[in-house]
């Protein structure tokens, strides 16, 4: 073989393989993988009104399944979402809304009434914090049990077992982050950090750097 | 080390040059990704804290089994463990046939295996993180679960069927 033929490759496989230990390293491109699709949903808001999951595209949204009986402090997913409201100055977002949903898991109790209640003592501004809820028990199982892939279930006195789960939606519908369990980062500071990552993406992932996005989606696993 | 004595045709020399920097650059890789950053699992199935997952009531390992999440579908937490004895809790799950059960599985103390008979679930779970997967149970029968790691006493012993009902 040609000798600077095969310097040249030796040169090639070397770069590869160092911009790949640096891509790792720098993490010039970070990015949330493209878990599965957000189930459609026809709910009713906290006003009355009909709420599709349609309304929400171009947002990010985050959604939280809870009930307004929950004994507080009931996993803190309330708290968490105002300390997420709070801090939203602290990402650059480049004008894109963030939107919260908590959908209740207890519709028999859970009238867009008592869901307006709740929403005014967590002091929940309607434009920002959506409630919905439904009549249609096997649709609320569908939508979140099947479509989030969350767990509830009403035990006999009344009260319900279910899991604190956030789950983040892009503007496109697609799930990117879901958040199921305590771990060692708090909730809060994850959803913000991810907010972050997700909003970079809308902003950079443009003409050549949109390909670098793609194959960043395809070939990198790791946990920005 | 003057190869033209040792007669080393350039060819094969020039592959064990190659070979050399790949062995180099793949350790430098790895100790990279162990030391200067912590492994981590992809996300979003993240780290739990390994003392707590099996007590903290908060903690869906803390009452392991299985749930059904929707028709059909089901989650099993399962919590793979070797104190006080080798075992997976629960030993036993049983479904309906058809139906996909997504596996979360995590351990408080050693690192284990999951590895389930005859379906392509097979993997590592390590305290501290959680490995998820899901599978869809077709055909009625019964498929045991072992435990694949065996670099402890116990590993061996640990074992569980899951039962599919027609």
């Amino acid at each position: 073989m040609n000798k600077y033929l095969l310097n040249g490759l030796y040169g090639l496989l070397g770069m590869i393989m160092i911009s790949a230990i640096a891509f790792k390293i720098v993490q010039p491109i970070k990015v949330l993988p493209r878990l599965q699709l957000a189930p459609a949903f026809n709910l009713i808001d906290q006003n009355g009104q009909q709420f599709i999951s349609e309304n929400l595209r171009g947002q990010f949204v985050i959604f939280t399944f809870t009930y307004t009986q929950c004994p507080e402090p009931c996993f803190e997913i309330n708290e968490t979402i105002q300390e997420v409201q709070s801090r939203l100055g602290e990402v650059q977002l480049e004008g894109i809304p963030v939107t919260f949903v908590t959908i209740s898991i207890d519709p028999e109790r859970d009238t867009p009434e008592a869901l307006n209640k709740y929403a005014l003592s967590l002091g929940a501004n309607s434009d920002q914090w959506k409630f919905g809820t439904t009549t249609n028990q096997a649709l609320l199982k569908t939508i979140i049990g099947s479509g989030f892939e969350t767990y509830y279930e009403k035990k006999d006195d009344g009260s319900f077992s279910f899991d604190p789960t956030f789950i983040l939606v892009d503007g496109w519908g697609i799930v990117r982050a879901e958040y199921r369990y305590a771990t060692e980062v708090s909730s809060a500071d994850r959803i913000l950090r991810h907010l972050g990552v997700l909003a970079d993406e809308v902003r950079n992932s443009k003409g050549t750097t949109k390909l670098a996005y793609e194959a960043a989606h395809l070939f990198l696993c790791y946990a920005p | 080390m003057n190869t033209r004595q040792m007669h080393i045709d350039p060819y094969e020399r020039n592959w064990m040059i190659f070979s050399a920097v790949m062995l180099v650059l793949f350790a430098a890789a790895v100790s990279v990704a162990a030391f200067g950053m912590g492994i981590e699992v992809p996300a979003p199935e993240q780290r739990v804290d390994p003392r707590t997952v099996a007590t903290d009531p908060n903690s869906p390992w803390s009452n392991p089994g299985l749930r059904e999440v929707s028709p059909g579908k089901y989650d099993a937490y399962i919590l793979a463990r070797a104190v006080p004895q080798w075992e997976f809790l629960p030993k036993e799950l049983t479904i309906p046939a058809g139906s996909s059960v997504s596996f979360y599985v995590t351990s408080p103390d050693v690192q284990h295996g999951f590895k389930i008979q005859n379906t392509n679930a097979n993997f590592m779970v390590i305290p501290g993180q959680v490995s998820k997967l899901t599978i869809r149970f077709d055909e009625p029968g019964t498929y045991d679960f072992i435990c694949t790691e065996y670099c402890g006493s116990g590993h061996g012993i640990m074992y569980g069927t899951i039962t599919v009902t027609p």
